[in-house]
């Protein structure tokens, strides 16, 4: 089990996945949270907050931005996975089907489909699980509500932290600045939702 | 009665390989073999996706083979056995 982990690993790192499963953990974990801001926001002010139309419409959304995600991310890895390999294959001249770089490759697409598809799943069910609480009658709405945007914004500030933390610059600005899309959002969706 | 049975000792090659694995690690997967005790790569050539190495490697019984095997594996290309060292192991009959 740990030299299968091992493997994993020494094959994610041949690939050179780390950087960019870092952006689509980050973008994809934004676009969930922020998707489900607007949703509960929206909802709140045109006045339909049923928790169980919001657990619906949540659940809607998360799953419907997690397929999308892995499905397109897959395709668009592998074909440049496929792309970078038959380069090496060219400066090679050797069929590297046997090769660590044949499996890296492969590997690479389905690790980065995953990793665009639950980010986004995942920021979008933390951020309604407040609702659950909610339709049990443990709190109300409006609480519900309310400790809802709470952990959006929990979530968003600890996406920008961790972006300043890989920044090496100001990982609490960085935080901040996350916290202040989403008021903007939230408060763009105040606007066309009481409109 | 003894026998003896002639067994690679030490086997230079020539071998063309991609960026990754690094050299490090290229030579720690080859001295993880069976039979192999020492591993020298050294780099000769780079350009953008690959580098020419020589490896030198040095044991008790080296197996061509297990050695064109895991190089195969690590996406490297054997390009040339430049050199080979053969001694008599004793076997016990």
């Amino acid at each position: 089990m740990y030299r299968r982990i091992n493997e994993f690993i020494h094959l994610l790192k041949v690939s050179g996945v780390s950087g960019i499963s870092r952006r689509y953990f980050v973008m994809n974990s934004f676009d969930g949270a922020l998707t489900m801001l607007g949703v509960i926001v929206g909802a709140y002010v045109a006045g339909v907050v049923n928790p169980k139309t919001i657990i619906g419409v949540g659940l809607g959304a998360s799953l419907a931005m997690g397929i999308s995600g892995f499905s397109g991310a897959y395709m668009t890895e592998k074909a440049e996975r496929l792309r970078k390999l038959k380069k090496l294959r060219k400066a090679m001249l050797a069929d590297l089907d046997k090769s660590l770089h044949n499996r890296a490759s492969r590997l690479a697409s389905l690790w980065l489909a995953t990793v665009d598809g639950v980010s986004p799943f995942l920021a979008a069910m933390v951020s309604i699980t407040p609702f659950f609480l909610a339709v049990s009658n443990i709190i109300s709405v409006e609480h519900a509500v309310l400790f809802s945007i709470s952990l959006i914004m929990i979530v968003l500030f600890f996406l920008g932290f961790f972006l300043g933390r890989i920044s090496k610059e100001n990982a609490f600005l960085w935080g901040l600045r996350m916290i202040v899309a989403g008021i903007a959002t939230a408060v763009i969706s105040l606007l066309v939702g009481g409109w | 009665m003894k026998g003896h049975d002639p067994v690679v000792k030490r086997l230079i090659l020539d071998v063309l390989k991609p960026l990754e694995p690094p050299i490090n690690e290229f030579a720690v997967k080859l001295a993880s073999l069976h039979g192999v005790d020492h591993v020298n790569v050294s780099l000769a050539e780079i350009d953008q996706s690959t580098e020419s190495v020589k490896v030198s490697l040095e044991g008790s019984e080296i197996s061509i083979e297990a050695v064109k095997r895991r190089i195969e594996e690590l996406g490297a290309v054997v390009h040339s056995i430049d050199e080979v060292l053969v001694g008599k192991k004793p076997q016990v009959k």
